[in-house]
Formats: C-alpha cells, sequence, structure tokens
C-alpha cells in the first residue's frame, strides 16, 4: 500500500522524495503546494513541476508549545520550522533533528513521521541537516 | 481656526478598560459609544453615520437596538486587524460624500483566553498545514523577525527592551491590561514561545470597545476646545514579495509590505513627512512587530532600531514616543478596537490629555498603523491645528 503522507498533492515522487509546486508559463514564479493560477502574475497558465530538493534555511523558530488543534501529533515534543530557500522558491516546512538552527546552513528534504493512524506511521515533509 | 468643508475631525473618544471581561461584547461597545458621546456633549440623536466593527459573532449595526433607532446608516466592517482603521475611513468618507456632519465609529471585541487558532481552509490551504503545526501565528511572528535581525543585524536583547518600554508605558495608564513593570532581563528570561519570541513579548486577545466622534468642516470647532484633523486614512494589501502569515511558501527576491505602502500613502495624502511625527503607534503584536514596523512605515531606517531602543528614542520625552499607552502588549488585542485605541490614545495626546504618560512639548502631528492578517495594513495621519 506504499507510504501514507498528510497529502499526496505535496508531492511529486515519494522515493525519491520532491515536492510538487507549480510554476507561471508567463513570469516563471514557483508556488508550493502547485495551484491553477499565479498569484504573482495574475496568469491563469501554470505547469506543474518538482521543486530542488536541497537549499538553504532562510529563517527557523522553534515551536516550544503544542499548537491547538488541528494540530496532530502522537507526542508533542519541542518542533523546527522554518523557511528554506530553494532557488526558485523559499518553502516553509520543518527542520528536522535539532531545535537550533543557523540562518544560511544547507539543508536537504526528507520524509518525517507526523502521526501513526491505523498502527502505520503518516509522513510530512521536512528538511534535515546536510552536515 | 475653522475646518474647511470637507476636513473632517477627531472631537470626541473613550475607551473601556482592556483585559478580561465577563459579559456581553456589546456592552463594551455600548459603554465606548456612551462615553465617546459625552466626552464632545454630544447624545446618540446627533449622529447622523455610523461604522462599525468586531470580528466576534455579534452584529455591531444591531448596537443602535441599544442606542436608539435613529434610522442612520450604520455600517458594519470586518476587516481583521484593520477593521477600527477602515471603520474610521469610512466613516470620514460618509461625511465627505454624503455631506452629513456628525459619525461614530466603534470596535470592540471580547476574545477567548489563549492565541487565536485558526482554520487552514478559510485561507484556502489544505488541511495537512494545520496538522502538521505550521498553522500557528506565533511561529509565523518568530520566522519573520528571526530573518529581519539577521538582515539588518540587529541585536536580539532589543527584544527585550521593546516589551520594557511597552509594560513602563502601561503602568502608569489606568486602562491598560497588564499594568506591572517588566526589566528587559525579565522580558528576555521569560518563557520561550517560538526563537526568539519568549511570553513576554507577545500581545494576547482579550475584551476592550473604543468609540471616536467625528464631525466634518467648522462644526468640530463648536464641539470640542482641540479637534484632532483626520489627515490621512489608507488602507493597502499584499503585493508580491510580501512575508504574511501562513504562507507555506514565499517568493525570493525583492520584500515589499503593505505596511510600507499604506504608511507612504498616509504621509503623502497629509502631506507629511515621517521625521515630522511627533507621537505614533504602530501594531506590536509582539516586540519584533513593533521593531520591523518602526522602519517599514518610515519612522526610523532598518538597522537603526538597536540604538533608537537603547537611546530611549521611543520613550515619552524620546524623539518619537510610541505605543505610548503600552501597545498592543501591554493592552491586549481585542482584533476589532485595537486599531482605534491607537487612535484614541494619540488624539489624546495630541490633545494633551494623554490617559497615561503625557508626551511632552504640545505635539501636534501623530500617526498610526495597524498590520494583519492575510497581509493588509492601515495607517492614519491625525494633526492638531491652531495650537
Amino acid at each position: 500500500m506504499g507510504i501514507q503522507v498528510v497529502d499526496a498533492s505535496l508531492f511529486s515522487s515519494l522515493d525519491p522524495v520532491a515536492l510538487q509546486g507549480s510554476a507561471c508559463v508567463a513570469c516563471a514564479a514557483h508556488v508550493f503546494p502547485a495551484q491553477a493560477t499565479c498569484p504573482m502574475c495574475a496568469g491563469t497558465e501554470v505547469s506543474v513541476v518538482a521543486l530542488p530538493t536541497t537549499g538553504t534555511v532562510w529563517s527557523w523558530t522553534t515551536q516550544h508549545h503544542a499548537p491547538k488543534p488541528p494540530f496532530r501529533t502522537d507526542e508533542f515534543a519541542p518542533f523546527s520550522i522554518g523557511y528554506v530557500d530553494l532557488g526558485p522558491v523559499i518553502v516553509e516546512g520543518w527542520l528536522l533533528g535539532r531545535i537550533e538552527w543557523v540562518i544560511g546552513e544547507p539543508v536537504r528534504l526528507a520524509l518525517a513521521k507526523a502521526w501513526t493512524q491505523d498502527g502505520e506511521p503518516v509522513f510530512t515533509y521536512g528538511f534535515e541537516s546536510v552536515a | 481656526m475653522s475646518g474647511a468643508a470637507n476636513d473632517v475631525y477627531l472631537v470626541g473618544g473613550s475607551r473601556t478598560s482592556f483585559g478580561r471581561f465577563e459579559g456581553d461584547d456589546q456592552d463594551l461597545a455600548e459603554q465606548a459609544v456612551r462615553g465617546a458621546l459625552g466626552d464632545c456633549g454630544l447624545a446618540w440623536g446627533d449622529v447622523e453615520f455610523a461604522a462599525g466593527g468586531t470580528n466576534g459573532e455579534t452584529k455591531p449595526d444591531n448596537l443602535v437596538s441599544r442606542m436608539g433607532l435613529t434610522g442612520i446608516p450604520f455600517v458594519t466592517v470586518k476587516n481583521g486587524c484593520a477593521t477600527g482603521a477602515v471603520a474610521l475611513g469610512t466613516a470620514r468618507n460618509g461625511l465627505i460624500a454624503e455631506q452629513r456632519e456628525i459619525a461614530c465609529v466603534v470596535g470592540y471585541d471580547n476574545h477567548a483566553r489563549g492565541a487565536f487558532s485558526a482554520s487552514p481552509a478559510r485561507y484556502g490551504i489544505g488541511a495537512w498545514y494545520g496538522a502538521t503545526g505550521m498553522m500557528v501565528t506565533t511561529s509565523y511572528f518568530a520566522l519573520k523577525i528571526q530573518r529581519y535581525l539577521h538582515e539588518h543585524d540587529i541585536d536580539p536583547r532589543t527584544l527585550g527592551y521593546v516589551s520594557a518600554k511597552a509594560f513602563d508605558y502601561a503602568a502608569s495608564h489606568p486602562l491598560a491590561w497588564r499594568r506591572t513593570p517588566v526589566t528587559i532581563d525579565e522580558a528576555l528570561d521569560s518563557d520561550m514561545v517560538n526563537d526568539p519570541l519568549t511570553r513576554l513579548m507577545f500581545c494576547s486577545p482579550d475584551a476592550g470597545g473604543v468609540a471616536l466622534i467625528l464631525a466634518r468642516g467648522p462644526r468640530a470647532f463648536d464641539l470640542c476646545d482641540k479637534p484632532i484633523r483626520l489627515a490621512a486614512v489608507e488602507l493597502r494589501g499584499r503585493r508580491p514579495g510580501s512575508f504574511e502569515v501562513f504562507s507555506p511558501w514565499l517568493s525570493p527576491g525583492v520584500r515589499t509590505s503593505p505596511s510600507v505602502d499604506a504608511a507612504a500613502a498616509a504621509f503623502h495624502a497629509a502631506g507629511v513627512r515621517p521625521q515630522d511625527v511627533q507621537v505614533a503607534q504602530v501594531q506590536d503584536t509582539e516586540s519584533g512587530a513593533e521593531i520591523i514596523h518602526l522602519a517599514e512605515t518610515g519612522l526610523c531606517l532598518a538597522g537603526e532600531q538597536a540604538a533608537g531602543y537603547l537611546d530611549g528614542d521611543y520613550r515619552v520625552d524620546g524623539r518619537i514616543p510610541v505605543n505610548t499607552d503600552g501597545g498592543c502588549i501591554a493592552n491586549g488585542e481585542p482584533v476589532g478596537a485595537s486599531g482605534l485605541r491607537q487612535v484614541h490614545e494619540v488624539m489624546t495626546q495630541l490633545q494633551g490629555r494623554a490617559l497615561g504618560q503625557q508626551v511632552p512639548g504640545d505635539p501636534s502631528i501623530g500617526f498610526t498603523h495597524v498590520y494583519g492578517a492575510p497581509g493588509i495594513s492601515a495607517c492614519t495621519v491625525l494633526v492638531a491645528e491652531g495650537a
């Protein structure tokens, strides 16, 4: 039955993992997740693209208290969220494996378990340190 | 001095205490409206146009069932953090367009304890975003100031200075919510919420109501010893490149901000420069927001803030006193009332009757700025004339 994810439309592939965005045919702006129109130039013709899988930390924070619902987790522990500069677009996502980060450090896309459902892990995307 | 026919003035105002409130939301609105009418010696029957807003479930225009069924147009506004300023602009425009003389503006809210929780669907985002813990306003503010401190090489201790200033102002303001002074180190060392922002750097949703009475033309000078001219009210939305709450992605390259656009438009409309401002309010949802907005509105240069706080620039006797009633940090943020609280504070400062610390030297030019989801900002310029 394959890998369960929080939302299949976020991914262009799961193995190897890559995020799916959209690129405007007119102005080339990249957007994540993919959407049918371009908010940058108001264009209505876009193509679906796989986003780069490596980038650098653009900003970060650590969530020290459990968010309210609809946040879902098996057991809360502080976790980091960041914006990662992938080149054509800056994407928000989990930063994995640590709770202290430095702006500019290189990271790469990975899958991370978000919660367990019916005994099976459900994955979301995140970025892990390359170092 | 008497007003030109299409100049609109603030002639009265009132705010409730801000904080926790046990009662009906519209009790707050009614208390504020009656206070504002009393402030300029008018009755509800004198009001010819009204505009009001709340982020809650009550209908502002139903206030007429409490105040009196006088048949006037009452416009309801729901524009998030910009609600108050939009109501103010609507009332001003109503007075000019319909050639009426007296308008009432009211904003109120009575929020539940704790940070706002938001639904991804309301913002057009998939359920995954909330389920994975990214639909969190505090993390947005943290991510934004973290980047800003890095880009402009600002000492993170500046965040503590902002909180200490807010609580110092609030300590002497009888209607502020959190009035216990806090030191810079206490602010920095309090419970970490989202790096680099601690508990004492955030405002909280709470309750409060504010009302203002506007008058057009010479009538203003019959109603008030020192009417304050509403020289500009400008609302702007986001353009490509802005960094807004609940954004799964950002565009690389040049950053824009609706605050920059709204402030520039307000200064242009008023014919006033940012350096002319003598008392100001900027949106301080948390300490970082105040730092960012001081520069985005043009009140200082980006990167200058750390030195400004160290030098006391934003204190009551400083270069440009900012958030002199304690701002959102110490008053909390009842969304519908918050923007009007700012205008009320600047109005009373310009009239020399501030409820808390009074800016010395008879300030005559004031400025207010609100900012909020989903990327909107509204600014006003207020001018005391004939001093």
